[in-house]
Parts: C-alpha cells; sequence; structure tokens
C-alpha cells in the first residue's frame, strides 16, 4: 500500500502544514481535547483514528474555527493563527467535509457550491452558477449535477458536492470526517484514489476515521486519540490492526467471532418466526423505499442486512416493527399475519426495535429517565393497573432495566438527555431486550458508541439469540455483520440484492451488492 | 483558574424558577422607575397595593374574583402545552364559554341549580367548540395553531359585543344584557363557589396526567410524537382530546365569570384574561398545580392595577408589565441553560 | 363602475397595511426567526405616527418615526432570539403584549383624533384617468406605491438573484451550512428581523398617517397577527405577500362597502370576515397546495435558534 505513496513522503526537516500545539476543550462533564499535539506534513495523508467520542471531530471543528480552543496554539505553514469563525479557516486554505454534510437541502448543487464564497458573481442566475459549476466540477474531476436539488441526491453524491465545495476554496488541507461511512467499497477506493491525486500536488489530507483496515490502507502516518489525548503517531507502514486496536483502546482487544453457539444456547428453530413476502412499502417523500422484499427469520438465528445507510434500511426496520405501514406484501410472524397492524400490536407480539435515531425515535430527551425506561411495558402490569399508572411500579422498573444495562444513574428523575450516548442505547436496547421474546430488530445498534459499548451491545444481542429469538442486523459495518450474522441480506434501492449464508464469505462479492451490481438468483429458502 | 460558561443540555426546576422570580423583580423595579419618573413615589403606591389587596377583606375578595379566570387560562394553556400545543386561543375560548352561559341562563327556562349545571356543560362545550377548527387543521393538515386559534379571538369577541349591544341588550344599559337570574352562589362575599371549583379542577387534572395511563401517553407525545408513534401511542388521538380540553377550560372560565362574577354578558367581559393565561402557565412552567400559585401571582399584579387606576395606571400599562415579565422570563429561561465552571489548571 | 372603483381603490389602502407589515415578517422568516411580536409593533408605530405628526405637522417625519421605534423594539427582539437565543415564540408573544400594552397608554392622549396631516394620494397625470383602475392605481399616496412596486421588486431582487440574497436565504434553510461557509449567521439574522420589525412598526404608522387615519385603542385590530398568517399563505416571498395583503384589502373594502350600502349583515359579522378570512388562508393552501410543497415550504430552520459551540 505504501509504495504508491512514494512521492508524498516528505525529506526531513520539512516544516509542518498544520501544527496543532497543546490543544484543550472542555465541554460540560466532559475534556473534549486535552494537550493534543499533532503536525501534518505537506504531501501526507495523515489519519486521526480513534473511538467515538475519543475527541477526533472535535479537534478538527478546532482546526476548522467552529470551535475556538480553551488552550494551545494553532500554527499554519509557520504562522500561528486563531480562527474566531469557519470563514478565517478558509482563508487559511482549510477545508472540512464534515460526517453530517453542511448542505442546504432545498438550495441546488450549484447553490451550495457558491455559498458564502466571494468569488460568487454578486449576481446570481441559474444559469451562470450551474455553468461556473460544471466548469469546477471539470477541473476537479469530480462527477457532480449543477442543476439538481441537494434533497433529491444521493449520500455519496452529496458527499461528492461537499468535496467539491471545499476544494474550490483553493483548501490546501482537505479534512475528512468518517467519509467511507456514506459510500460502498468500490466507491470508497474511487475516493482514495482521487485523495492521492489531491495530496500529490504537495497539499495535506487529514482523514478521520474508526476503522483500522481503511486507515492503513490509506494513511502514510496515523495519530491515535483516546478520550481526549493523543497517544501516539506512528508510520502506517510500522502498524497493523492490532496494535492499532490497542493503542485505540488502552487494552487488548480482540474481536470476537461470534456466531459459535454454548452450550445452553438455543438451536435455530426449524419454521421461521418471521416471515415477509413482497413486502414493499413508501418512504417519507412519497416515493417507494422498500421493492418486493422476501425473505424469513429463524428463532435463533441472527440475519445481518447489508448495505450503504439510506438504501432503505430505516423503513424496513420501521415496517417490521410497525411503525410505518406495507404498501404491498405481507409480513407473517409466528405463522399470524400482521397485516394492518400498529406498533402496539407488533409489540405485544414480541417485537423489539432498537431504533436507528434514539434520540428521535427511541427517545423523548427532555422527560426523566424513568419515563423512558418503562416505554414499552407502562400500559401492562405492574406498571399500569387498570387505568391507572404506578410511578413506584415504573421507578422499580426503571431500577431493573438500569442494572441490567450496567449503568449509574444519580438521579431517577433527571431528562434522559443528561446521560452519555453510551447510557442512552445500552437502557434503549436492554428496555427493547425484555419484550423482545420473539424477534429484536436492532438498527445500527453500535453507532456512536466506543468499542467497550458497542462490545457490549453485541454481548446483549447474542444473549437474545440463544435466549430463542430471532434477530435482524442492520448495521452500516460489515466486520459486525461478519462476526455475528448467520445468513447476510444486502439492502440496495429498497431491493435485497441476495442473501448468503456466512461462511467463507467474499467480501468484494457483497461490495458489489451493496453498489448495486450482481444479484444473487437464488435467494431465499423458506 | 479561570471561570468558563458552558450551556447544559438542561436546566433545573430550582434555576428555573429562580429565572423566574428574578424576572419578575427586574420587570417590578423597572415599572417602579417609570412610575418615579412620571412624579409617583413607588414605595407608597406598593404599600397602598398591599394593604388594599391583602389586609383588607374587599381586596381579598377582589383578589379572588380576578384570581378565578386567570388560574383557569393559564390551566388551559398549561393543557394545552402538556401536548406541545401553544392555545393563543384562550381569549377567544373564554369569550365562547361566556357566550354559551349567558344563552342558556338567559333563555332556557329552568331551575337555577339546573340553569348552572347547563351553563357549565355549555362553557365547556362552547370552549371545546371554539378551538375544534384549529384542532382538526392542526391534527390532520398540520397546520400550525398559532394563528389559527388566536383570530378567532377576535370573531369570539365581536360576536359578544354583538349580542350584549344587539339582540340580546337589557334596554336600561345599551351595553350589557339583563342580569342573569341563576348565580353560582357565594362563597366568601362576592367570591363564589367556582374558586374552589377551578382548584380542584387543576389539581384533579395534574393527578389525572401524572397517575394515569392515559396521562403518561399524552406527556410522552406532547415531549416527543415520534417516540410516541414508535411506542404505539395514538399521537393524533390523543392531540385533537387534549386540545379540546385546553379549549373547553378556557370556555369554563368564560362561563364561571359570566354566571359566577359579573351575572351579565358584556362587550369586554375578558380583560385580556386569555393573554395573561399565557403569562401564568409560563410562570408556572407548564404545571398544572403550578398554575395556582402562578395565577394567585398573576391576580395580585392584575388587581394592583385596577387599585392604582386612580394614580394613573390602567389595565393597558398592566398589559404592557405583563409583556415585560414575559420577556424577561423567556430570556432567563434560556440564561438557566447556562452553568459558571470553575477551569481545572 | 363606481362601485368597483371605490371597491380597488380602498382595497389598495386597506390592503397597504398588512402587505407592509406580512413584507417585513418575510425578511425575519426568511432568516429562520418567527416573529410574533408584529401586532404590538405595529401599535407602537402607530402611536408614534399620530405623536409625531400632532408635534410636527410632518406625515413623513410620523412614518420614519414609526420605523424607527420599530427598528428599536426589533433590536431588543432581536437580542433576545438571535444572541440570548431565548423562546421566539415567548419574545414574540411578549413583545405584542409590551407593545400594544404601552402604545394604548401613550395613546390615551389622542384617542379619536384625526391626524392633523396625512399622506395626500399623488396623482399620476394620464394614467390616472384610466377608467375603472386609473384612479385605484394611479392616484394613491406615496407610500403605496413603496409598498406595492418598490419593496416587493427590490426586495424580492435582492434575495432571489443576488450573492447576498443567496446567503441570507440559506442562513433560515440550515444555518450550520450558513456558517461552516463562512456566513455570520448572527448578524444576518439580527439585521433581517430588526428591518422586518422596522416595516413593521411603519405599517403601523401607515395605519394612523394614511388609512384610518387616526388614533384609538383597538385600532390595529389584530392585523399583526393578519401580516404573519399571510407570510405563509405567500409562500415567504415578498411579492406574493404584497398581492396577498391587497386580497386581503380586497375582503376589507368589501366588509366597508357592506357597512355603507346597508346590507342586512349586522356590521360587527362584516368585521369578522378578515379573521375568517385568515382561518382559510391558512388551511386551504396546506390541503389544495399538496403539489407546490416544495416552493411554498417554510424555511427549513424557521423557529430554531442556532448553537454553534455547543454538542
Amino acid at each position: 500500500m505504501q509504495d504508491e505513496n512514494a512521492s508524498t513522503t516528505s525529506t526531513p526537516g520539512t516544516p509542518p502544514r498544520v501544527y496543532l500545539k497543546g490543544i484543550c476543550k472542555y465541554f460540560p462533564g466532559v475534556i473534549a481535547n486535552e494537550n493534543v499535539d499533532i503536525e501534518v506534513l505537506p504531501g501526507e495523508i495523515h489519519a486521526l483514528l480513534g473511538e467515538n467520542g475519543a475527541g477526533k471531530s472535535t479537534l478538527m471543528n478546532i482546526l476548522t474555527g467552529i470551535y475556538q480552543p480553551d488552550a494551545g496554539e494553532i500554527i499554519i505553514d509557520g504562522y500561528s493563527k486563531q480562527f474566531a469563525s469557519p470563514i478565517q479557516a478558509i482563508a487559511a486554505g482549510i477545508g472540512m467535509v464534515h460526517q453530517h454534510f453542511k448542505l442546504v437541502q432545498a438550495f441546488t448543487v450549484a447553490e451550495n457550491i457558491h455559498l458564502g464564497w466571494d468569488e460568487t458573481p454578486k449576481r446570481v442566475s441559474a444559469s451562470v452558477l450551474e455553468a461556473r459549476t460544471a466548469e469546477l466540477a471539470k477541473s476537479f474531476n469530480l462527477d457532480v449535477k449543477p442543476g439538481a436539488r441537494v434533497s433529491d441526491l444521493s449520500t455519496g453524491e452529496q458527499q461528492r458536492v461537499e468535496i467539491l465545495r471545499v476544494l474550490s476554496r483553493r483548501a490546501r488541507i482537505l479534512i475528512l470526517d468518517e467519509p467511507t461511512a456514506v459510500l460502498t467499497p468500490a466507491e470508497a477506493r474511487e475516493l482514495f484514489r482521487a485523495l492521492r491525486e489531491f495530496v500529490s500536488h504537495g497539499n495535506s489530507v487529514i482523514f478521520i476515521s474508526h476503522k483500522l483496515d481503511e486507515v492503513l490502507e490509506i494513511s502514510d502516518r496515523i495519530s491515535i486519540l483516546r478520550q481526549g489525548r493523543k497517544i501516539a503517531t506512528e508510520q502506517a507502514a510500522d502498524c497493523d490492526p492490532r496494535k492499532l486496536a490497542k493503542l485505540m483502546v488502552g487494552r487488548d482487544i480482540v474481536l470476537d467471532d461470534m456466531r459459535g453457539r454454548g452450550a445452553g444456547a438455543k438451536p435455530k428453530s426449524a419454521e421461521s418466526v418471521l416471515k415477509v413476502s413482497g413486502l414493499s412499502a413508501l418512504g417519507d417523500n412519497g416515493l417507494t423505499a422498500l421493492r418486493d422484499l422476501n425473505f424469513s427469520l429463524r428463532a435463533g438465528e441472527i440475519l445481518g442486512v447489508a448495505g450503504v445507510a439510506g438504501n432503505g434500511q430505516r423503513e424496513l426496520s420501521q415496517v417490521l416493527t410497525g411503525v410505518r405501514p406495507a404498501s404491498a406484501g405481507e409480513i407473517i410472524i409466528d405463522g399470524k399475519p400482521m397485516a394492518g397492524m400498529k406498533a402496539g400490536d407488533f409489540a405485544a407480539a414480541g417485537i423489539g426495535h432498537i431504533p436507528e435515531d434514539r434520540l428521535h425515535s427511541g427517545l423523548a430527551p427532555a422527560m426523566s429517565i424513568i419515563t423512558n425506561a418503562v416505554m414499552r411495558e407502562y400500559a401492562k402490569p405492574p406498571v399500569a393497573r387498570g387505568g391507572f399508572f404506578s410511578r413506584d411500579a415504573a421507578a422499580r422498573l426503571a431500577r431493573e432495566i438500569a442494572g441490567a444495562a450496567d449503568v449509574a444513574i444519580p438521579d431517577f428523575a433527571m431528562p434522559i438527555r443528561n446521560l452519555s450516548g453510551g447510557n442512552q442505547q445500552r437502557l434503549v436496547a436492554r428496555r427493547e431486550m425484555r419484550i423482545a421474546e420473539r424477534i429484536l430488530v436492532a438498527a445500527y445498534p453500535s453507532r456512536g458508541l466506543d468499542v467497550g459499548a458497542i462490545n457490549t451491545m453485541l454481548r446483549y444481542i447474542v444473549e437474545l439469540r440463544d435466549a430463542g429469538a430471532g434477530v435482524i442486523l442492520i448495521s452500516e459495518e460489515l466486520e459486525e455483520l461478519l462476526n455475528l450474522s448467520d445468513r447476510i441480506a444486502v439492502l440496495y434501492e429498497g431491493r435485497i440484492m441476495g442473501i448468503l449464508e456466512n461462511d467463507q464469505l467474499d467480501i468484494d462479492e457483497i461490495g458489489l451488492m451493496m453498489g448495486g451490481r450482481s444479484r444473487i438468483r437464488a435467494g431465499e429458502a423458506a | 483558574m479561570a471561570l468558563r460558561i458552558q450551556r447544559m443540555p438542561s436546566s433545573t426546576p430550582m434555576i428555573a424558577l429562580a429565572a423566574r422570580v428574578v424576572a419578575v423583580v427586574l420587570a417590578l423595579l423597572f415599572t417602579a422607575l417609570i412610575l418615579a419618573m412620571n412624579g409617583h413615589a413607588p414605595l407608597d403606591l406598593a404599600g397602598e397595593v398591599l394593604s388594599s389587596s391583602l389586609f383588607d377583606d374587599f381586596g381579598l375578595q377582589d383578589l379572588g374574583v380576578i384570581f378565578i379566570p386567570l388560574m383557569l387560562t393559564g390551566l388551559s394553556v398549561a393543557i394545552g402545552q402538556q401536548i406541545g400545543t401553544w392555545n393563543i386561543g384562550a381569549e377567544g375560548q373564554f369569550y365562547a364559554g361566556a357566550f354559551a352561559a349567558a344563552a342558556i341562563g338567559l333563555f332556557v327556562p329552568a331551575p337555577d341549580w339546573l340553569s348552572i349545571l347547563m351553563m357549565v356543560a355549555g362553557g365547556f362545550a362552547a370552549g371545546a367548540l371554539w378551538i375544534l377548527i384549529p384542532t382538526l387543521a392542526k391534527a390532520y393538515a398540520d397546520v400550525s395553531e398559532l394563528i389559527s386559534t388566536l383570530v378567532l379571538n377576535f370573531v369570539a369577541a365581536l360576536l359578544v359585543y354583538y349580542v350584549a349591544t344587539g339582540p340580546w341588550h337589557d334596554r336600561m344599559t345599551n351595553s350589557a344584557t339583563p342580569a342573569i337570574p341563576a348565580e353560582i352562589p357565594e362563597l366568601w362575599g362576592v367570591i363564589h363557589w367556582g374558586f374552589p371549583f377551578a382548584i380542584l379542577l387543576a389539581i384533579v387534572l395534574s393527578l389525572v396526567l401524572s397517575n394515569t395511563k392515559w396521562g403518561y401517553e399524552v406527556r410522552l407525545s406532547g415531549s416527543n410524537p415520534s417516540a410516541a408513534k414508535y411506542a404505539g401511542i395514538p399521537v393524533r388521538r390523543h392531540l385533537i382530546t387534549v386540545m379540546l380540553l385546553s379549549g373547553a377550560v378556557a370556555g369554563l372560565a368564560g362561563m364561571l365569570e359570566v354566571a359566577g362574577t359579573v351575572h351579565r354578558l358584556q362587550g369586554g367581559i375578558s380583560n385580556n384574561f386569555g393573554y395573561i393565561g399565557i403569562m401564568v402557565a409560563v410562570l408556572a412552567r407548564g404545571s398544572l398545580v403550578g398554575v395556582i400559585f402562578a395565577g394567585a401571582f398573576m391576580a395580585f399584579i392584575q388587581n394592583s392595577g385596577i387599585i392604582l387606576q386612580t394614580e394613573g395606571l390602567t389595565t393597558s400599562s398592566v398589559l404592557a408589565m405583563t409583556g415585560l415579565i414575559l420577556f424577561l422570563t423567556a430570556i432567563g429561561e434560556e440564561l438557566s441553560y447556562y452553568r459558571i465552571t470553575r477551569e481545572k489548571i | 363602475m363606481d362601485l368597483i372603483t371605490g371597491l380597488l381603490t380602498t382595497a389598495f389602502l386597506a390592503g397597504g397595511v398588512l402587505a407592509l407589515a406580512a413584507i417585513g415578517e418575510v425578511l425575519a422568516e426568511r432568516v429562520g426567526v418567527v416573529n410574533l411580536g408584529v401586532e404590538g409593533l405595529m401599535a407602537m408605530g402607530a402611536v408614534t405616527g399620530i405623536a409625531t405628526v400632532t408635534a410636527t405637522h410632518s406625515p413623513s417625519l410620523g412614518f420614519l418615526a414609526a420605523l424607527t421605534i420599530g427598528a428599536a423594539f426589533g433590536a431588543a427582539f432581536a437580542f433576545a432570539t438571535v444572541i440570548v437565543r431565548a423562546n421566539q415564540v415567548l419574545c414574540g408573544l411578549a413583545l405584542t403584549l409590551m407593545g400594544t400594552g404601552l402604545a394604548q397608554t401613550i395613546g390615551r392622549g389622542y384617542s379619536g383624533m384625526p391626524a392633523v396631516a396625512t399622506f395626500e394620494p399623488i396623482v399620476v397625470p394620464g394614467l390616472s384617468e384610466i377608467p375603472i383602475l386609473g384612479k385605484a392605481l394611479f392616484s394613491q399616496n406615496i407610500l403605496l406605491y413603496l409598498i406595492y412596486i418598490i419593496l416587493p421588486v427590490g426586495l424580492s431582487y435582492v434575495m432571489f438573484y443576488t450573492r447576498h440574497g443567496m446567503n441570507m436565504r440559506a442562513v433560515g434553510e440550515n444555518p450550520a451550512a450558513a456558517d461552516a461557509a463562512g456566513i455570520s449567521v448572527r448578524a444576518i439574522r439580527f439585521l433581517y428581523v430588526t428591518a422586518g420589525a422596522a416595516l413593521a412598526g411603519g405599517a403601523g404608522g401607515y395605519l394612523t398617517l394614511a388609512f384610518v387615519p387616526s388614533w384609538s385603542d383597538g385600532v390595529v385590530a389584530g392585523r399583526g397577527w393578519i401580516a404573519v398568517a399571510l407570510v405563509i399563505f405567500a409562500g415567504y416571498r415578498p411579492g406574493m405577500a404584497a398581492l396577498s395583503g391587497l386580497l386581503f384589502g380586497l375582503i376589507t373594502a368589501l366588509g366597508f362597502v357592506g357597512q355603507a350600502r346597508g346590507w342586512p349583515v349586522a356590521p360587527a359579522f362584516l368585521s369578522m370576515l378578515p379573521y375568517l378570512g385568515t382561518l382559510a388562508f391558512i388551511i386551504v393552501p396546506v390541503i389544495a397546495w399538496k403539489n407546490m410543497r416544495r416552493t411554498m415550504a417554510a424555511p427549513a430552520a424557521l423557529g430554531e435558534p442556532y448553537y454553534r459551540n455547543v454538542r
């Protein structure tokens, strides 16, 4: 991997393009960055590796002028700089492509490219802006549609718009925050090619990621952050995944293959606990989000669902739990058709749901921990009897769930948004596991969690599987799916491209299906 | 050692309360300043107000009588808040309730006790009816209730003005209806049984909200409708029920004013009660029991304005001061999320 | 024919109040801030206008004073909502109460008095002779040309055809994106909220200096609220806001005509027309314009305070 980067290794003594010196940043109750020292050389791809919450995004927000450091210096090309606002960072040649794109959805691509740019002509018309955009796209070799409305574009296309916007401001330091989360393996390779071309002109790239393999593939040097501090900076050539993982987490981490069953585990059932045929559903915008899905799930089995985010995963998890109605087809649970049933009925049928966006759908952030904990069982005894709601019983249930989730809670009456993301997710997971007697639908359960919390989450899922429930695990981390699933289905544009048994799988084949190419005919055995 | 100001995800009830107290104090000081600049002596006025309202039987009764509509409109707005809506139409629902009470009291022959019961039902129903269209528009078409509830205030006020000075007017006075025969019995002086009824209503509704399954569903729906839907709660149904309840309570306020206090229907029967009710609900931070105390406080403020009318203070000035309190409370509420922390070395 | 001319003339006159206030509110909402204080701002503008004209006998100064007082209160509102980031609905309601209460207190001395000097119609020679339309379009006071032509055309051009306008609209759609692109969200929001409030004050001044033209306790009569509703109806566009104001002026004019001609409907019910009309205006479009959702959509970040430095 390193050989292709021969032209980018700088000679000793080259001053760094970016020198972050002793950066500190604090938030309420959290040390986001503590004394971080990082140097980025010209012509280098420098990776920032760390778990979720390690402080990578915060550090970059400081470099781009969105946050101001509480202590420390930013030195660009030898000059100390202070960025009171993003425009000053942009003027210094720094551009960032954020994880959550900063694009105006209602505007066209051309309008977004020209936003806040002093080179935009004072008089603005669609044709002029689009022509300029087309020219820029050509010069940077990026494929975008100037006249398209951003909200109509796929996430991969939106990312290209973000990149073009940043490059056209003559950024010489390009920062990318977890860019491959929204790309297929093939698109990711294309991105890497573009990045190498970029640095070959003497520019620099800072690449934020938590994916070890990716970081080893693309970067020249890697800085590892842990709990807000910089632990080490290493040459990529000197590292392997195990070493990096250990630096990232601070202890030896073995990424388990969890597919094996222990002694007490319930075996996979013969009949399916869930059978889906011809299932279609509409998305929020009225267009078809799921097309003609056919698959089944057995008790004691984990079915992984792979695919780039935005291809129907959200709608799938909603349809399987009754939050969204199907527009066609059938869902049969334990032999019972679920047509016309709502969320409450699905829950009563023993289906739990860890939603993709816990703050939006799974929790009421402003309400107390107790209120949130009993959300699935508030209508049943002991919490409710007759029409009455017992605050004491609710508090007891909340304590039980918090205990099972191993979350220390100082005050159960406080709003749940005061808890960390990891704690919130653990509470939601255990809450759902209590009612998931037959099926658990888990959508991106490890998103936003650190490695420790992820391991816990995955263990919960295995626990549930061994107790005899079927699990549908939707995830964007292929490694996670490979370590847990018995079978893997690939979702692309609302269709199942294929369902594969998870033994000796070819990653490239999955990658192709994720990108919409190749389809396995023999998809499903009932 | 440096001090930093940070915004927390939640504020605590204590700090929020303190912020409100500070807001009120600042507004009062400002008013005192204005009065002083206009040649009055604020401390003397304050003394006059306190002795007239708190240390005098008639004063206390006046306070009590103003308390009823203010507390109830505050309750109405607070109820709307439980499901996440702003009922700015409490003023109009008040008028609607007053209208219904007068219609029943003047034109439906019945023994007094029955008449009063029918008026109560009529007040509730009219208030709910008056918020019906905005409710349906919000529930089925997602039309914001802010303006839809508000414009109906003007319609209701015009309607009441029309009947009170037109078809129903008393031949003696051209601006009001004849006296309504059935009167809510008096409890103490001019304070009638509506007073304990209103307080009881607030307490009962508060208990229902925190101790029933329905109450849990309503609170969750108001806080995060997406999460409520995901939990299988019929959010739309609750939205409609609670908004109608909010209207009904404001309608009750109007009915009690007509049948208990004024005993006739007249053009300006509401003294901005619906709008001040918003202040009451905000002071109480949405708590259904809190509106009892907030209502008492705002009643005191309103009453002071009436007492000081001889000194040149009018209901308009009190309205302006109420606005200032609301403004400072809104700022204070936001500031109460900030904490000053010490930097570690 | 006389009737139609009279109707149109009154429509333009009556609509001017709403159009000006609505255009102002468009500016505020386009940068993401809901200002529910328009009613109070109009009241303050109205009383300031009448007070100034009584003192100076110059309606122009009166109008200017109305604009200024609107800007002053608007700046206070902007400080609370943009800098402190307090709840916009509450601050707006507070502004309405404060403005209405204060104006009524100040206005006691001017109640019922007609303005000593008003904006006289400017008769455009030739054009105003056109039958039916001539008098209505070309024989109006100067403010109406400002309200129906200069402001809508000028502001539309700036908002949709200039770089600044694009940046400004981005603030209302996605302040985080605008911030990251180097646009000062706070400055733009503060500027346009204050400017919008100034126009609302001006609309109040117009009320007492050109339309009624006198002050009374209830002179604003909810027009501020109607203006806020019209913004939604107009799809957040200045040109459409002016037209919506005109449409409303027509409804009001019909009410006047009805009263004058002794139609068998009680005046109180005719007075209800504008409010019921507003209700229809905000409900019907949502149902009828389902396809036009995109063009008429509210700025995506409307009503949300923007925090940059908070997780």
